[in-house]
């Protein structure tokens, strides 16, 4: 992963954490899905609404840390607008190129959260 | 600040840190994670080399020269843990893989000996290795667990464990000190209380082992159990203390060879105490590590390390307090505390700020500590926890507290 070479912490980073994107719920979401990391217990619950397959809105809530945060965050942006037959399809390394950062074995999860979450949602 | 190293234990700590090849070799290293596993003396890396090197050979099994001394260099660790907890005889010393493998071994024997709606108690202070244990157990042999609340101070409830005594539990596994809170419970009037109530107890010695005089004959416990790696010594090595008359009532755990009296197509008789439980190859380096490590303790004293460890508690206990933000987990005070420090900051979560503090130098650990019970009685998933040893300084802890507030304006822009 030596192509993504940003800091982790960076500013770009701290103010999706500080300020999450599609951060809440959705009324009547078509599809919910919700993951947990066990290594630190943080848990996310991501909500989608699929109309004409596609992604009209997606919002996720849950607790973590900065990295699973602004990942969510950066991930639900990337979602939006999607058809939903791309979804069925996310590698993992969607996620690591969105943070730009290189991540270490022991955080690749918090990074990952939201997408298990999301595989959930779409039961892939 | 600087001139605190110039006080006798300040002189004494600078030449500990240079018997100490990682921290030597790191200067710029603040190593704040002993809890989990400590640094490795010297000694004991060159008393593994020169085992491997020049004495390696099959302890108990051979009868020339070079296996009778690996023997003999085994055995006397024997001797040697068994002053260390001043264990009545040498054969209630049993080497294991560590204080996990304790005390599934204990466990594994003591449950045997039970029978169902029986009731064992714990703590919420223990770390998951008393507690998974015994809920794997309670499952097998319909046994029924309860828990000893901790106050609000972050003290273990004497008046609820004195109630919970009245349920006449057949077994109390309980913690000599806690490895989130830093709390050392009043082990020897747990123990005296457990025994009025007709319960066999277990002391887990994993974290007190490196701060604290161990006595097993004063303090009257059945069984008592520690790690090698957090007393500066081996990985893959620990201890288990027990009374012999227990010992001898509770059946192996590891079968295999050595741990045979007489072996049979149709049975076989098991060896006397302690190679009963030590079935297969014993960690011989690791067991001869540990001996290092017990020599090293012994000659810095006790009183070295109490003096050293207690005024470092002082120290970083007013340091943490001065922090805004900043929400400690335990006791306040430094009275019956070890120099484990755990806390959160508000709007930081522990991995982020442990892997900020990583970027300045300062290695402590962020999570649950095998300790989720514990953690949900804060209604927390985690904790950041930095905890103290023989060579850690004031210095280090002003480092911290500088590096904390760095954290936190980062994290708060």
């Amino acid at each position: 992963m030596d192509k993504y070479d940003q800091e982790i912490y960076r500013e770009e980073i701290l103010e999706h954490y500080r300020h999450p994107q599609n951060f809440g719920a959705i009324i009547k979401p078509t599809h919910v899905g919700s993951s947990e990391n066990p290594l630190c217990g943080d848990s996310i619950i991501l909500e989608l609404s699929i109309k004409n397959k596609k992604v009209s809105d997606v919002r996720f809530r849950g607790s973590g840390c900065a990295l699973s945060t602004a990942s969510a965050s950066l991930f639900t942006e990337w979602i939006k607008g999607k058809p939903e037959k791309t979804l069925k399809n996310v590698s993992d390394d969607v996620l690591f190129q969105l943070i730009k950062a290189p991540i270490t074995p022991m955080r690749r999860g918090c990074v990952l959260l939201p997408l298990s979450a999301l595989r959930k949602a779409i039961n892939v | 600040m600087n001139k605190q190293r110039q006080t006798s234990n300040g002189v004494k700590v600078v030449s500990i840190r240079r018997q100490f090849p990682l921290i030597r070799s790191n200067p710029k290293l603040a190593y704040f994670d002993n809890a989990a596993t400590s640094q490795k003396h010297e000694s004991v890396l060159k008393a593994m080399d020169r085992f491997y090197r020049r004495e390696n050979a099959p302890v108990h099994r051979s009868v020339y020269e070079l296996a009778e001394k690996a023997t003999g260099a085994y055995e006397k660790v024997r001797d040697q843990v068994r002053v260390f907890l001043n264990a009545r005889t040498r054969e209630e010393i049993i080497f294991t893989a560590g204080t996990t493998a304790s005390i599934n071994l204990i466990v594994q024997g003591v449950s045997g000996l039970l029978k169902k709606g029986d009731r064992i108690l714990l703590t919420d202070m223990e770390h998951h290795s008393m507690i998974v244990p015994w809920q794997a157990a309670a499952i097998k042999e319909g046994l029924h667990l309860d828990y000893v609340p901790i106050t609000a101070e972050g003290r273990l409830g004497i008046a609820a464990f004195r109630k919970l005594l009245k349920r006449q539990p057949k077994f109390v596994g309980i913690t000599h000190a806690s490895n989130v809170l830093g709390t050392v419970n009043p082990i020897r009037e747990l123990i005296r209380d457990a025994h009025r109530a007709g319960a066999i107890v277990l002391v887990d010695a994993a974290q007190s082992a490196p701060h604290i005089p161990i006595n097993v004959q004063s303090l009257d416990c059945d069984f008592l159990v520690f790690s090698g790696h957090k007393i500066y010594g081996p990985n893959g090595v620990g201890v288990l203390y027990g009374k012999k008359e227990l010992l001898e009532r509770i059946p192996p755990y590891i079968f295999g060879g050595h741990m045979i009296e007489r072996v049979t197509r149709e049975k076989t008789t098991y060896a006397e105490l302690p190679a009963k439980f030590e079935g297969g190859t014993p960690p011989t380096a690791e067991v001869i590590g540990l001996g290092a490590a017990l020599a090293f303790l012994r000659k810095i004293g006790w009183k070295h390390i109490r003096k050293h460890e207690n005024e470092l508690t002082n120290y970083t206990l007013r340091q943490l307090k001065k922090v805004i933000g900043l929400r400690l987990l335990g006791p306040a005070s430094a009275a019956d505390r070890l120099p484990i420090f755990s806390f959160t900051l508000a709007g930081v979560h522990p991995h982020d700020g442990s892997a900020l503090l990583d970027k300045d130098g300062i290695a402590v650990r962020g999570g649950h500590h095998c300790t989720q019970i514990l953690h949900d009685q804060y209604s927390l998933s985690g904790s950041m926890r930095v905890s103290l040893g023989i060579y850690n300084t004031k210095n280090e802890v002003d480092r911290l507290i500088i590096a904390i507030k760095k954290v936190q304006k980062k994290i708060h822009g």
